[in-house]
């Protein structure tokens, strides 16, 4: 899979709006800002479709991976969005470096911990950001921002020393 | 004190969300000091013990929290057990340090988390050193992950 996809997931209460660049994103950032959420609702959609009320659109297949048996779950896809939750250990290790360099999937990983086995980009590491209302039953929408940047971190540091 | 071990620590509980889904107990989320931190992380009230109000979810079970506050509120009542902070975001930091006030905590952090601009006391268990401030954890934190 190669270049830009664009996911929406979304329910009554919670709207998911992003576009994926490459193949590995991490998503981190405060706590309390839905990534599990996100996750939850895309395991949702894979198991019960339609009838879970979460409406996913891309074009592209989403799925979630997760617990001892990740790599016969990962054989189950191909050309498709993977997502993983924080709390699944696989992800540190050389096995999973490995296996999912052997696929053409897309990789959304929850984690606040380096990942020294896989090749990703600083650039690709983002936050949710919600732009939306809370409040009863209006919708909150979250969208991903870029926890570093490394074009305003070479601006920073260049207006920050510009006076030497 | 809080104690922190950075890096891989093989008797740390990692999945901290699955240790709470089977471990926590109902006068956990009424305590006083857990509805604040549940207050301020999540922007959630606890109504009773099996029901808190949150603001996007809406009426939601404790196994519902935020990966989180699920962390801190195990740190607060499993004090023999190592956790695995780095579920936690810098948003719960200010909370650690409120837990390890009156009794001492330990705890295992696999990046660098931001205790904020202020002092603070954090013994590092990989070095033994007790730091005060974010640059002097930084410097010895980043050589453990």
């Amino acid at each position: 899979m190669k270049g830009k996809h664009k996911v929406i997931v979304q329910n009554k209460r919670i709207r998911y709006d992003f576009e994926l660049n490459r193949n590995i994103t991490i998503l981190q950032g405060d706590s309390a800002t839905g990534k599990t959420i996100l996750i939850e609702m895309i395991q949702e959609y894979m198991n019960q479709g339609k009838a879970s009320m979460v409406d996913l659109q891309c074009d592209k297949k989403c799925g979630v991976i997760s617990g001892s048996t990740w790599q016969g779950q990962l054989s189950q896809f191909s050309d498709s969005i993977i997502f993983i939750d924080e709390g699944n250990s696989f992800i540190l290790s050389v096995e999973f470096a490995k296996e999912i360099q052997k696929t053409d999937n897309y990789y959304v990983i929850v984690t606040r911990e380096g990942l020294p086995n896989l090749p990703y980009s600083v650039e690709e590491i983002y936050g949710i950001h919600s732009s939306g209302k809370y409040g009863h039953l209006k919708k909150c929408y979250q969208t991903f921002y870029h926890l570093y940047n490394i074009q305003s971190a070479e601006k920073k540091y260049i207006s920050q020393n510009s006076d030497y | 004190m809080l104690k922190v071990y950075f890096g891989d620590m093989k008797e740390a509980i990692y999945n901290t969300s699955v240790y709470f889904k089977n471990d926590y107990e109902d006068d956990w989320i009424t305590n006083p000091f857990v509805k604040e931190m549940i207050k301020d992380v999540d922007s959630s009230e606890v109504m009773y013990s099996g029901v808190i109000d949150s603001p996007v979810l809406g009426k939601i079970t404790p196994t519902k929290l935020s990966g989180g506050v699920k962390t801190l509120i195990l740190v607060k009542f499993e004090a023999d057990v190592v956790f695995n902070a780095s579920t936690c975001g810098d948003n719960c930091s200010k909370w650690l340090l409120k837990i390890a006030e009156e009794e001492d905590r330990t705890i295992n952090l696999r990046h660098i988390m931001d205790f904020g601009e202020g002092e603070f006391l954090i013994r590092i268990l990989n070095t033994g050193d007790i730091v005060h401030n974010m640059k002097e954890l930084t410097d010895i934190a980043v050589n453990f992950v």
